[in-house]
């Protein structure tokens, strides 16, 4: 076990996974502030944007870019075709939240399961997108695949609010997120949104996955723990907040970082969940308190 | 001697004041009625009586005790039990099952009782679905018992209710809008069974728009208008108050007795 | 009114046929009705109280290594072991239920995950006591004293016996004031507690009980198989149970046992395929949700009579 003198390096590298977190724990916030619904099959697509964007490369040819941009517009079009399939479906019929829920789950594992059968269950991994060693800022090694991490996650979540700020469609949808009926009242396209989102989430997972593969690997059962992670960034951000959910991820991230520093590897989502449980019974709205 | 004594009840939502500094007592063994038009209040009253929630100031003493703030469930263990606007039945369950429900506070069976059906138990059982007939035949539904709730008409869902809440063996029930949904003639074997269960020893407060009801049924009525209390005494001193006209204009008509 | 026998019917002749088969039928109806001990108890959280937890294979996880860890490590016998693993989990369920009973939807739905997915992790990093991923092997099977059951039809009748007297026990409760109060907590909260019935109490207590059923799975799992390994208790038991609850009924009582059986069954005619399974699985649960969301032993009857 390192001592936390390392605290540079710690928070560092829990910035690094916990932008990552950040951008799963939107997409969980941009679904349920659609709809009401918490999407528990969040964490394949995760999963898929590393998993496609390797499948692309290797057996196709691909470069890099080139595969990550379509995996992220396939992982997209999938999270349409499960809207559709899945929870369109349920939502006509006026399931309960809990039926929702474990639809969406037997989701994941559907995903999951064809993954599996399609590559195996070797694991795989990406190259990092800059072949370069690390730089050393004051005596902590920072990696260019973080620097790309935290760019690229920045970079998004920029777009993100530019989108639901100026555009008529990300208006759209955040009338939606406030009020469902009023807003189809007004004519706003509301089960398409509801599909857009879908779509918006799995590209949001999809980068997620892609710019963290580098760091680790990639196999078909890495989704769960994802979205686990992206639930608790949303949780502790305050739920229905997507940039307090990006606030949220990096939040665990840093706190799983020093967790790992201090009691090792294993016991890395036995900190996540603590903290995800700690803050269900004692801060529902999250550290930034309810929204609005 | 009252039963119910309301003090400098007040409640507020952000801005908006629901209830205003409302006091009266309610006597016992006999039936009031709070009237009033609509978004008076009366709902919210009851909810701060029965402790669905709690008020911004004043306090609620039932039988001379204090119960502001308590536990709809600690309210209703002292005898204080109440309907809902918004009928809250058990529509999964059949009417009987509803009313044996209501029965819960009297009857002792637990996980023990349940697995291993002791004698106590089992005439317990008896007793609660001896009870919860006679009640459904009280109120008029008893050749419905075994229909599911939710199938029922919306007034004789009300009437379930109403059902349910005397199972538990209140010596206050609360009754809101029980006539809502019936025609004259169920209106009229409504009153005289909200006059019966009053003669029975339980007191009954409930709110009402049929005034061809409150003026028969009730002993004493209480005006709401804007959450403030207008004025309270007897039907027919009420009906020709002109405070309470006036609130009433272009409302429902004060009909005759 | 025959109709709604049916099920039994299927039951008691598929169960039958078991017995007297013998062999692999046998050890196949074994695990249903393992899993049947576990899906009673999720029903009566999931169904009678209408509830949610996705994280009662922790309780199983319990049951099971307490089973396992007392008989192998500290040479206890079988049944005590397994009486005392069902008093851990329901103490436990008693501290971590009386926080998370207090959520309401979504939150309540992810506090039993992390609860489940935490007490997976704890099986597989706390090696000393649980040997981690290697599991835990040459755990004694089911018996008193000098007298075990060893068998495939042994066995399969123990686990009758004792599956009869949960389908028992949760069709007593059912028909009882606890069931009553229960039902009244899923009707409507509000209503319940304005007629005294303390919500927050019967809610603890149905989720006690569920936890307690889910202990017995787990030790009577363990004893049968004779070896456990934090695989047996994760997420694939959590979607096996879901698909079981609502493929036989959920709020039924037969239900569980139906659809345990019809679960465990249908994928041996796949045998060889066992990455396919927990793909049909999923596939199947979807469907079950979409378009007959109450169960199909719900499609066998309008309406169960209660008590």
């Amino acid at each position: 076990m390192g001592s936390l003198s390392y605290l540079p390096q710690i928070l560092v590298s829990g910035i690094g996974i916990g932008c990552v977190y950040g951008l799963i724990g939107i997409g969980f916030c941009v679904i349920y502030n659609a709809s009401g619904i918490v999407n528990f099959a969040q964490g394949a697509f995760v999963m898929l944007g590393g998993m496609v964007s390797f499948v692309l490369m290797q057996r196709v040819g691909l470069p890099l870019p080139l595969a990550a941009l379509i995996a992220i517009a396939g992982v997209a079009a999938l999270g349409v075709v499960i809207e559709r399939l899945v929870v369109r479906p349920l939502w006509n019929r006026n399931a309960t939240m809990f039926v929702m829920i474990l639809a969406t789950l037997a989701a994941q594992i559907v995903v999951e399961r064809s993954t599996l059968i399609l590559v195996g269950d070797q694991p795989k991994t990406l190259p990092m997108f800059t072949d370069r060693p690390p730089l050393m800022i004051g005596g902590v090694a920072i990696s260019y695949q973080l620097l790309w991490i935290v760019g690229c996650s920045l970079a998004v979540v920029g777009l993100l609010a530019l989108f639901f700020r100026t555009t008529r469609t990300g208006k759209a949808m955040r009338a939606v997120a406030i009020d469902r009926e009023a807003a189809a009242l007004q004519g706003i396209p509301v089960s398409r949104m509801l599909a857009l989102a879908f779509a918006l989430s799995a590209a949001l997972g999809a980068i997620g996955g892609i710019l963290i593969t580098p760091t680790q690997f990639t196999a078909f059962d890495i989704g769960v723990p994802f979205a686990i992670s992206g639930f608790i960034a949303a949780i502790v951000g305050g739920f229905g907040r997507p940039f307090g959910a990006f606030l949220g991820g990096l939040t665990l991230g840093v706190i799983q970082s020093v967790a790992i520093v201090s009691f090792g590897a294993g016991l890395k989502n036995v900190a996540a969940l603590s903290v995800l449980l700690i803050f269900l019974f004692i801060r529902p709205s999250g550290i930034l308190g309810p929204a609005k | 001697m009252s039963i119910l004594r309301v003090e400098g009840l007040t409640r507020r939502f952000g801005g908006l004041v629901a209830v205003s500094d409302v006091s009266f007592e309610v006597p016992e063994g006999r039936v009031t009625a709070v009237i009033g038009p609509n978004g008076a209040g009366k709902t919210t009253l009851f909810n701060l009586i029965s402790g669905a929630m709690p008020p911004s100031e004043g306090r609620v003493f039932f039988e001379g005790q204090d119960i502001t703030g308590l536990a709809p469930e600690t309210v209703a263990r002292r005898g204080l039990v109440r309907t809902f606007q918004l009928v809250k039945l058990f529509s999964d369950l059949t009417v009987l099952d509803n009313v044996k429900i209501g029965t819960h506070l009297h009857a002792r069976g637990g996980l023990f009782a349940a697995l291993f059906r002791p004698g106590w138990a089992r005439a317990e059982e008896k007793a609660v679905a001896a009870k919860a007939a006679e009640l459904l035949d009280f109120v008029g539904l008893g050749d419905l018992a075994d229909a599911p709730a939710s199938g029922l008409p919306y007034g004789r869902q009300r009437l379930l209710e109403m059902a349910r809440a005397l199972a538990a063996r209140p010596r206050l029930v609360l009754l809101d809008e029980p006539a809502a949904g019936l025609n004259a003639e169920e209106s009229a074997r409504l009153s005289a069974i909200i006059r019966k269960i009053a003669a029975g020893g339980t007191t009954v407060l409930l709110i009402e728009h049929d005034m061809t009801l409150v003026m028969n049924t009730a002993d004493e009525v209480v005006v709401l208008d804007f959450g403030r209390k207008v004025t309270q005494g007897p039907p027919d001193q009420v009906r020709n108050n002109p405070d309470v006209i006036a609130a009433y204009l272009g409302g429902v008509e004060i009909g005759h007795g | 009114m025959a109709l709604a026998a049916l099920p039994w019917v299927f039951a008691v002749g598929l169960v039958g046929y078991a017995v007297l088969a013998g062999g692999y039928l046998a050890t196949v109806v074994s695990f249903a009705l393992i899993y049947a001990v576990f899906v009673v108890g999720l029903n009566v959280f999931m169904g009678f109280t209408a509830q949610v937890s996705f994280g009662q294979n922790a309780f199983a996880a319990i049951g099971g290594y307490g089973s396992a860890v007392l008989t192998t490590m500290f040479g206890w016998e079988p049944v005590p072991a397994m009486l005392t693993g069902i008093c851990a989990a329901v103490l436990g369920a008693l501290i971590i239920g009386y926080p998370t009973l207090r959520l309401k939807g979504h939150y309540l739905a992810m506090a039993t995950l992390a609860i489940g997915l935490i007490t997976y992790e704890i099986t597989v990093e706390w090696q000393s006591v649980t040997q981690g991923y290697m599991g835990i092997s040459g755990i004694p099977p089911l018996g008193v004293g000098k007298w075990t059951v060893t068998s495939d039809r042994g066995q399969l009748i123990v686990l009758v016996a004792i599956v009869a007297v949960c389908l028992f026990a949760a069709a007593r409760i059912r028909s009882s004031r606890l069931g009553r109060a229960f039902f009244a907590v899923a009707g409507s909260e509000e209503a319940a507690r304005a007629l005294g019935i303390d919500v927050a109490r019967y809610k603890l207590a149905a989720f006690l009980l569920s936890a307690g059923f889910a202990a017995l799975a787990g030790s009577l799992f363990v004893h049968v198989v004779g070896f456990v390994s934090p695989e047996v208790f994760g997420l694939h038991m959590v979607i096996l149970s879901f698909t079981m609850l609502y493929v036989g009924g959920i709020g039924t009582v037969a239900g569980p046992l139906i659809g345990a059986l019809i679960v465990s069954l249908l994928p041996e005619a796949f045998r060889g395929f066992k990455d396919y399974q927990d793909l049909a699985y999923g596939v199947a649960l979807i469907l079950l949700l979409i378009y007959a969301p109450r169960g199909l032993s719900t499609l066998f009857r309008r309406r169960e009579a209660k008590s």
